[in-house]
């Protein structure tokens, strides 16, 4: 175990290195200058600033400094926000993207389950029928429409929410759903799936007939199976989490960080495009090897395949 | 009994004169609310209150409202007094005399002096600043040596006398020059915060000193939420009547409109569809900036030297119709190149004095009669090529429509659109590499020159390569032969635009504007289109 675990650390660090390797090399491909007001600065102004911001040099030798860099720790200073370190910029903004991704993974995959089990107890019911249906609308609907959506009827007409802004529990709750909506689509579908067929194995069967309540052969026996392909779910739910945080972000005005990204590259902020590049390949790579090692502790024949290769 | 009454009778008596007496108090007070706070929309973050390195809107309104400089920009860019309470100009136009109020301090308790107006100058001018507003000190001594490491910045032409004399030398007469003064690049520094906070100067409103009727707090560097605060060290407090503004960043027009609604926010910019539905709500206001877009035609290509293909490229576009029905924003059909509001002469626009009409109207007829003698000059049947634009919403209407007036109207013409990112759009301009572009240009402070010296033959940034002799000269005169003298200086410039546009050397499509709602209790906001936006200094809420 110990040495698989060195041998995908290793590979996690490499993965990171070219990320950051190909990143920056495409970066420096983006056309103009990270300055805001190039138009108006004379060429020579512009070569002076270049200078200074040390972009006049060649670009290996701009790469080396930045890895250096990244290496001890430094992630520079933003162009944008002038004099503000990146590692400033992130970690003051983390937070909220954190807070608002993790609950809605929680919410998601916590009423998917539900859902998803109900429907699969009570097949080919109108229960069923209903989830279903609730699940297709969860997973088609984007998820900026229901934001925009529960925004005007639930905070602006009903007034039971915020409409906006980022303070305590309760501006969270409207956003949650809204990202959180779309795992819980998923997750319903999955474990109801899951759940049929192993409600239908022998050894289901067998518990039945060993008399057993329906509850504790749902929970002890049925469930912990129909998981397993949830696991795997795990880590395209981060990426859309991360990706749909932006806009959700956007529409519920949150100080997070998806959307700092997005303006970085459309002003050419070379140091933050690196530094948000770097932390949300680092958070994937992360949760990659945390899904696969929970893997294991779900479903041991994955873990002994993986202690011997 | 009796006496009961009588006590009434007093009561109300005394009353009355209490109630006559608040009547005859100042009449701005009786109709101010008594809660004197604003909540304002902003669309972006405050990146940075370090005015020497400032680029933005955000930043340049927040300084503004919370620093001191020689003048204050008041309505119709008027200039208003500062810390300036005395002016002298030499006979030449090359050396101003301020005579400072000593009565103006930083929020860290120092007095504010002639040497924080030195001291900051020389900052924004050193090369290791790396200030990219530091162009506007052009025409100040030395200030090019400076900027171009050749000079040290001790050279520059700005002295303190004393502390309350402070003495700027030019290099030749910069007609404009007091506009420049109420741009928050030419404000005081205080030296001891700028050393004091060193690489955080300016990154917070605690790492921060102010001097104007505002000071900045709850502003951590990166937070969507911050607020002004009334200055009560400002030397004219009495006239600031708002005790806070709150800011609230709303990127979502949609988020900020519901809030708006809801009360939350006393402004909010406005979507296109939003501007469409509200604008005959009385609350609907349009800010117009100083900012035109238009169409950049390619005059290294032997087709855009032609003036009739480009006469005709500009008579097909039924400006009216594009920003009513398409962009719907609140902008304008463009009259000219200059923006429209941004200075006058007389009472008079320059826009009205310059005003072109063929070059701005849509004569749909006379296109296809010009265009088809164009092809014929070229020896040409038909004729494609490509326009050029920004990925953004307004970028690709304005393509689209385009597009589909030019192919409809001009037999021949074959348009393909391309629509790129802004510093993609930008590189290629100043590369040459585009047929057509559609592009935009702003002005930074309120005179035309602002806009007319792009064109001149020998600006880097004219892309188009369009040039005109007699253009060139007037433009040269007016910062001349002309510069002291306000007629004939605003004539040159007249003239100058009525070239450009008799010739149709770019063809202006609208003026860029911004549509907003304000609550209608909300007065006294200066709303100007160069340079700085807003100015809150004598705002308040009435009942």
């Amino acid at each position: 175990m110990r040495k698989y675990l060195l041998k995908r650390v290793f590979y996690m660090v490499l993965t990171l290195f070219l990320v950051a390797t190909i990143t920056f090399f495409l970066m420096k491909l983006m056309p103009g200058t990270p300055y805001s007001n190039q138009q108006k600065m004379t060429q020579q102004q512009i070569q002076i600033m270049n200078q200074q911001y040390g972009l006049n040099k060649p670009i290996w030798q701009q790469y080396v400094i930045y890895i250096f860099g990244m290496l001890h720790g430094d992630l520079g200073t933003s162009f944008q926000f002038s004099n503000q370190p990146v590692s400033y910029l992130i970690s003051s903004r983390i937070g909220a993207s954190a807070q608002l991704g993790a609950q809605a993974m929680i919410f998601g995959v916590f009423f998917g389950i539900i859902i998803g089990s109900i429907a699969a107890i009570n097949r080919n019911t109108w229960i069923d029928t209903t989830s279903t249906v609730v699940s297709i609308i969860g997973k088609s609907v984007p998820n900026f429409v229901l934001a925009v959506l529960l925004q005007y009827y639930i905070a602006l007409k009903l007034g039971w929410f915020p409409i906006a802004d980022w303070g305590g529990f309760s501006y969270t709750v409207l956003p949650t759903i809204a990202l959180g909506v779309g795992p819980l689509a998923e997750t319903a579908r999955f474990v109801r799936t899951g759940m049929v067929d192993v409600l239908n194995s022998d050894y289901i069967e067998l518990a039945r007939a060993k008399g057993l309540s329906k509850f504790g052969i749902v929970y002890h026996h049925a469930l912990r199976n129909s998981l397993i392909p949830l696991v795997t779910l795990i880590g395209p739910y981060t990426v859309a989490l991360m990706t749909g945080s932006m806009v959700i972000e956007n529409i519920f005005s949150i100080p997070g960080i998806g959307e700092q990204f997005v303006k970085s590259i459309l002003v050419n902020d070379y140091p933050t495009i690196m530094g948000v590049t770097m932390l949300f390949s680092a958070g994937l790579v992360a949760i990659i090897l945390l899904t696969d090692i929970v893997y294991g502790i779900i479903d041991p024949r994955i873990r002994l395949s993986g202690s011997e290769g | 009994m009796k006496f009961n009454r009588l006590a009434k009778l007093g009561l109300v008596a005394a009353f009355s004169a209490i109630a006559l007496a608040a009547c005859g108090s100042k009449s701005t007070n009786s109709s101010m609310a008594s809660k004197q706070v604003l909540n304002w929309n902003e669309t972006a973050e405050l990146p940075t209150m370090d005015l020497s390195t400032a680029t933005d809107t955000v930043s340049f309104d927040m300084l503004n409202n919370s620093m001191e400089g020689i003048y204050r920009l008041g309505k119709d860019s008027k200039i208003e007094p500062g810390l300036a309470t005395k002016t002298q100009v030499s006979n030449n136009g090359e050396k101003y005399v301020f005579t400072l109020r000593k009565n103006d301090k930083w929020s860290n308790g120092d007095k504010v002096t002639a040497k924080d107006f030195v001291y900051s100058w020389r900052r924004t001018v050193d090369p290791k600043t790396a200030s990219q507003y530091a162009y506007l000190f052009s025409g100040i001594k030395n200030a090019d040596a400076i900027m171009n490491g050749k000079k040290g910045v001790s050279t520059l032409g700005i002295k303190a006398d004393g502390n309350y004399k402070l003495t700027v030398t030019l290099e030749k007469k910069i007609p404009y020059f007091k506009l420049l003064m109420g741009f928050p690049v030419f404000f005081p520094q205080n030296q001891s915060a700028v050393e004091k906070y060193g690489s955080k100067y300016g990154t917070a409103s605690k790492y921060m000193v102010y001097n104007g009727p505002f000071t900045l707090t709850k502003w951590t560097g990166s937070n969507l939420s911050w607020t002004l605060k009334k200055n009560n060290n400002y030397w004219d407090k009495k006239d600031v009547k708002l005790s806070a503004i709150n800011y609230k960043v709303n990127k979502s027009n949609t988020t900020a409109y519901n809030l708006y609604q809801s009360g939350k926010l006393d402004e909010t910019n406005l979507g296109a569809e939003q501007a469409k539905q509200l604008s005959n709500s009385k609350d609907y206001v349009v800010r117009k900036n100083a900012s035109t877009f238009y169409l950049q035609y390619n005059q290294t290509k032997k087709e855009f030297q032609n003036k009739k293909i480009r006469q005709a490229l500009s008579m097909v576009i039924n400006r009216k119709q594009f920003v009513n029905k398409v962009l719907g924003n609140g902008s304008t059909a463009a009259k000219g190149y200059v923006s429209d509001g941004l200075a006058k002469h007389n009472g008079k626009d320059f826009t009205d004095s310059a005003y072109v009409k063929s070059a701005v109207t849509y004569n749909a007829s006379e296109a296809k009669k010009l265009w088809a003698e164009g092809l014929k000059e070229l020896g040409v049947k038909d004729l494609s090529f490509t326009i050029l634009s920004d990925d953004t919403d307004a970028g690709n209407n304005t393509t689209q429509f385009l597009q589909s007036q030019i192919e409809e109207n001009l037999k021949g013409a074959k348009v393909s659109v391309e629509n790129v990112p802004f510093k993609t759009r930008l590189s290629r301009s100043t590369n040459g590499n585009f047929d057509v572009v559609v592009t935009g240009w702003g002005a930074d402070f309120a005179d035309p020159i602002s806009f007319l010296d792009l064109f001149t033959s020998s600006n880097p940034e004219n892309n188009g390569k369009w040039k005109n002799t007699q253009y060139d000269k007037l433009i040269e005169a007016s910062k001349t032969t002309d510069a002291s003298n306000t007629t004939k200086r605003w004539n040159d410039m007249v003239q100058a635009e009525k070239i450009l546009m008799k010739d149709q050397g770019i063809a202006p499509i609208y003026q860029q504007s911004l549509a907003t709602l304000v609550k209608p209790k909300v007065k006294g906001v200066i709303y100007n289109s160069a340079g700085v936006n807003y100015n809150f200094k004598n705002a308040y809420i009435s009942k």
